[in-house]
């Protein structure tokens, strides 16, 4: 068993645990983040990817929308690469209450959300596929975010105040002395190692997972898992964030992000945050809610749903609570007050695009209890690589490769990934899970999921890092039966078509199903 | 005009279909809203390389005897193994140009692109020297601006699979840094023409011959040209003094290509006519005749009248059969019935390779390959064939040009019959 030492111990590799140990480096911490898996492969990587201008929640949430006003400002000016300056739009559709609009323009005066109402007719001119008959239409500064180019980002700019990130690092115990926490014993998942690592404070940021880490530490904290299901069609509906102008229910949001669009959510409260499967009607829920904001939704193609878990929480563990109706707000719980044990922090609630506040409240509590006075600094520094004023726009990629276009291979047509661009993610990641390089450089998330460059990536996989044939073939099989699991509960039309054609391509014609495991 | 014969689609079951009717004398008029299955896949013909657990069939003739104990509806039952035989007979000797060797007793493995040992039962001759079953010494040659083969990728696996198979083998890889004049991404395509030119498949010679050990099979990715592949080939050889074979790579697939081409020749010979560029969308009917298909062109809609109809455009994956977002599934171009559909919401399982109940859904037909609906067939004058036909899951069984084959021949023979 290895042994490691520091300051601060961030628990959880989302948003909010990398948003943490950033705020603590920069701060000056001697700082160390555990996650489970690969960072963001929570509840982080698995939302809409919508920044809130907090225009959903002004009527019902009016705390979560103060919250998201500033917050979306900051990450505009501090994140501005992996933020597309989308827009949003909340529209009346003629199946939404009319009057609907009065409220939502009162509560975004009411919560500071800046609101400007426009004529219909200009709203399908910006988005023509829209419902015609839409009858108001009110912008708001919803944009797109790639959550995972933020997350890597504050794990990169982490990592150049000193902190350490270890991934695939899956705690199984928080050690405790004198009644207090003082650091956790972790298991490396890859290498089946095991660290103990010591700390003067843990902060626990595991979200939806939060009661099952407090327990550990004999807490109980319990969260109210929330299951959202989010589908990705093959295109871009809409270039603008669209809303329906009404109380946040199922399939009212559908987001432009990257190549796609992406179409949420649901909320139902569930047992298990590792056990959220899409179900039938659901899916067919979200198609029907699509039709209704963009006529013809169910003739593009579905690319790929998946579940989220909100990370849901109320003091008062009530059984027949909707999970719709808890605050989207983030709750701090500091455990020598709550339950009387010390040297142990519990975030949670929030949401995506609140984690640089609950990161900052948190480090203010960990000065607090480390009796020093140290200001937070996340919010005047951008991430790396990011300049404020040039978000990410659509044609990025397109527009460095077109003027040389056979200057380098692409080996993922879909999204443009080069070769030099997947040997630098293979060697920076040093992952051999073809998944992890996935959302590093978004190879294979396109109309094709994988069905040309997945191959090549195991190919490209195999020789850069001298693997065995094992493992290769375990990467390429493991990434089949990742992507097999978001595709086939949505496989109908086009999308079914390319299904097939990938059968063929990597069961008939590389029979892939008969290679040495 | 009225044809003896009209032809939806032009995969290899509706050209096979088509070639054997008009040099029966037929007048045949092939239609298909563009090219079909020949340019995805290698132009083996997979009868049956694995059974229904997954195993590899090492006889496709004992296979297939298993297969109609055991599966009554699969689309070789409903053809005979007689029928079989005697289309791939007939398919070898009206393709010269291709070399096909091979054939029902025992399968040929093949490497794939990622080393896998694929039993199939018929081989073009350009494919036919990186036969696995005798092992030997044998060298996987890469090309660089190919993204679509990976050389080490394959030898090392494939080392794997042909011991697997119980042979003795040495397989490694070589990489060569063909002259592409400073141009990376290059495609199968690109090569393929490259490799017509004497001047390319020179400087390969020059690169590869003081690579290669004696003794030792040569196998490179399916670029050898499209149109001059006999040449290409056998230059390769000569010049290495080697064995040299190619290996199926990603879609488009170059050997696909050719056996379009050659299909295309023998159809103009036999006095078919092809037009590509026409999509079905419905039927002229009579009773229980069709009279006429009826395509959509950008302008207006053609009927095209016939005296008999094959429906050979394809399952899924051609866009003939569609499951609809409600999940309904119908046929594209004539509404034929489908069946297999499974109830609610089991359409596949959680596991990639478990066996989907999706996977079989399909036009059932009878013994003279005509479409079935409730009572009986649906129209006197239409046929099916190819991947429409329910009742296969050919990328599971390797059997999908088997199929295509044995359904075009028998749809061929029923049509002759009248």
């Amino acid at each position: 068993v290895g042994r490691l030492d520091t300051e601060v111990l961030v628990i959880g590799g989302g948003s909010t645990g990398t948003g943490a140990v950033r705020d603590a480096a920069m701060r000056g911490f001697d700082t160390i983040l555990v996650e489970r898996s690969d960072l963001a492969d929570g509840t982080t990587g698995r939302f809409h990817g919508l920044l809130h201008s907090g225009g959903r929640y002004v009527v019902k949430d009016p705390a979560a929308a103060r919250e998201c006003v500033p917050e979306n400002a900051i990450l505009r000016r501090i994140a501005a690469d992996s933020i597309e300056d989308t827009g949003g739009l909340f529209v009346t559709t003629p199946h939404d209450d009319p009057d609907y609009g009065d409220l939502f323009v009162a509560g975004c005066l009411d919560t500071g959300v800046p609101v400007e109402e426009i004529p219909a007719s200009e709203a399908l001119r910006r988005e023509p596929r829209l419902n015609p008959g839409i009858s108001r239409a009110f912008l708001v500064p919803d944009a797109s975010m790639d959550v995972w180019k933020t997350v890597w980002s504050c794990a990169r700019s982490a990592e150049q105040h000193g902190a350490r990130v270890l991934t695939y690092h899956r705690v199984l115990e928080l050690a405790r002395s004198d009644g207090r926490v003082v650091g956790a014993l972790a298991r490396n998942e890859l290498t089946g190692e095991e660290v103990r690592i010591h700390a003067d404070i843990v902060v626990n940021a595991t979200g939806a997972w939060a009661g099952q880490v407090a327990a550990l530490a004999g807490c109980r904290v319990e969260i109210l898992p929330g299951k959202g299901i989010m589908i990705a069609m093959n295109h871009r509906l809409v270039n603008t964030v669209v809303n329906r102008c009404k109380l946040p229910d199922d399939g009212d949001i559908l987001v432009p992000i990257r190549t796609v669009s992406v179409i949420g959510t649901t909320d139902e409260r569930i047992a298990d945050p590792d056990a959220a499967e899409a179900t039938q009607d659901e899916i067919d829920q979200m198609l029907e809610e699509g039709e209704k904001l963009v006529p013809g939704f169910r003739a593009a193609r579905a690319l790929r749903v998946w579940t989220g878990v909100r990370p849901l929480f109320q003091e008062t563990s009530a059984e027949d609570v909707d999970t719709r109706d808890v605050s989207r707000s983030h709750t701090l719980l500091d455990h020598e007050r709550r339950d009387g044990v010390a040297g142990l922090l519990t975030i949670t609630g929030g949401k995506t695009t609140t984690f640089r506040l609950m990161a900052e409240v948190t480090v203010d509590a960990v000065c607090e209890h480390l009796g020093v006075e140290r200001p937070c600094r996340t919010h005047l520094e951008p991430l790396p690589d990011s300049e404020e004023g040039h978000h990410y726009w659509l044609g990025a990629r397109l527009a460095s490769r077109e003027p040389i276009p056979q200057s380098e291979e692409i080996i993922c047509e879909c999204e443009l990934v080069t070769r030099q661009q997947l040997d630098a993610a293979i060697v920076r990641r040093g992952t051999v899970s073809l998944d992890d390089i996935r959302r590093t450089v978004r190879l294979g998330m396109g109309p094709c999921q994988g069905g040309f460059c997945i191959y090549r990536a195991t190919g490209v996989l195999h020789a850069l890092r001298h693997l065995d044939t094992e493992t290769a073939n375990t990467a390429l099989l493991d990434f089949l039966q990742e992507r097999w699991k978001g595709v086939h509960p949505v496989l109908y039309g086009d999308q079914l078509r390319q299904a097939r054609l990938d059968d063929w391509i990597f069961q008939g014609i590389l029979d892939v199903a008969h290679v040495q495991r | 005009m009225t044809h003896d014969a009209v032809v939806i689609g032009a995969g290899l079951a509706g050209l096979a279909a088509a070639v054997r009717l008009a040099q029966e004398g037929r007048s045949v008029l092939v239609l298909a809203k563009g090219v079909g299955s020949t340019h995805l896949a290698p132009p083996t013909i997979d009868v049956l390389g694995y059974s229904s657990d997954g195993d590899a069939v090492e006889s496709p003739a004992r296979g297939l005897a298993a297969l109609a104990r055991k599966d009554p509806e699969h689309p070789y039952s409903r053809t005979g193994a007689e029928t079989l035989a005697r289309a791939l007979d007939w398919w070898a000797t009206e393709l010269p140009e291709l070399g096909y060797s091979g054939g029902l007793d025992s399968n040929a493995l093949l490497p794939t692109a990622v080393g896998a040992a694929k039993p199939t039962a018929l081989v073009p001759a350009t494919m036919a020297g990186g036969d696995l079953r005798s092992g030997g010494r044998i060298a996987i040659v890469g090309l660089r601006g190919l993204k679509d083969f990976y050389p080490g990728y394959v030898a090392d696996n494939l080392a794997r699979s042909v011991r697997a198979a119980g042979a003795a083998v040495t397989v490694r890889a070589l990489d060569l840094d063909p002259p592409l004049d400073g141009v990376r991404d290059v495609g199968v395509l690109g090569f393929a023409a490259r490799f017509e030119r004497p001047d390319f498949r020179e400087a390969i010679v020059r690169e590869l011959r003081p690579l290669v050990a004696p003794g030792e099979r040569v196998g490179l990715p399916a670029v050898l040209g499209v149109r001059e592949t006999d040449r290409v080939h056998r230059e390769l050889e000569d010049g290495l003094g080697k064995t040299v074979f190619e290996i199926a790579t990603l879609p488009p697939s170059i050997p696909g290509m050719r056996l379009f081409e050659a299909l295309k020749r023998a159809l103009r010979r036999a006095g078919g006519k092809l037009v590509l560029g026409v999509r079905v969308v419905g039927a002229e009917t009579n009773g229980r005749r069709v009279e006429a298909v009826v395509a959509q062109t950008a302008a207006r809609r053609v009927p095209y009248r016939g005296r008999s109809f094959l429906v050979a455009t394809g399952g899924f994956a051609s866009g003939a059969l569609e499951l609809t977002s409600d999940w309904t599934v119908r046929d594209t171009a004539l509404g034929l019935p489908v069946r297999g559909v499974p109830p609610g919401d089991a359409r596949f399982l959680p596991g990639y390779f478990d066996r989907h109940p999706f996977g079989r859904v399909g036009v059932e037909v009878d013994e003279r390959l005509r479409p079935l609906g409730a009572n009986g067939a649906v129209y006197e004058n239409v046929h099916a064939a190819g991947a429409i036909v329910a009742g296969a899951e050919p990328w599971r069984e390797a059997s999908g040009n088997g199929i295509a084959l044995a359904t075009g021949f028998a749809a061929a023979e029923a049509i002759l019959e009248g």
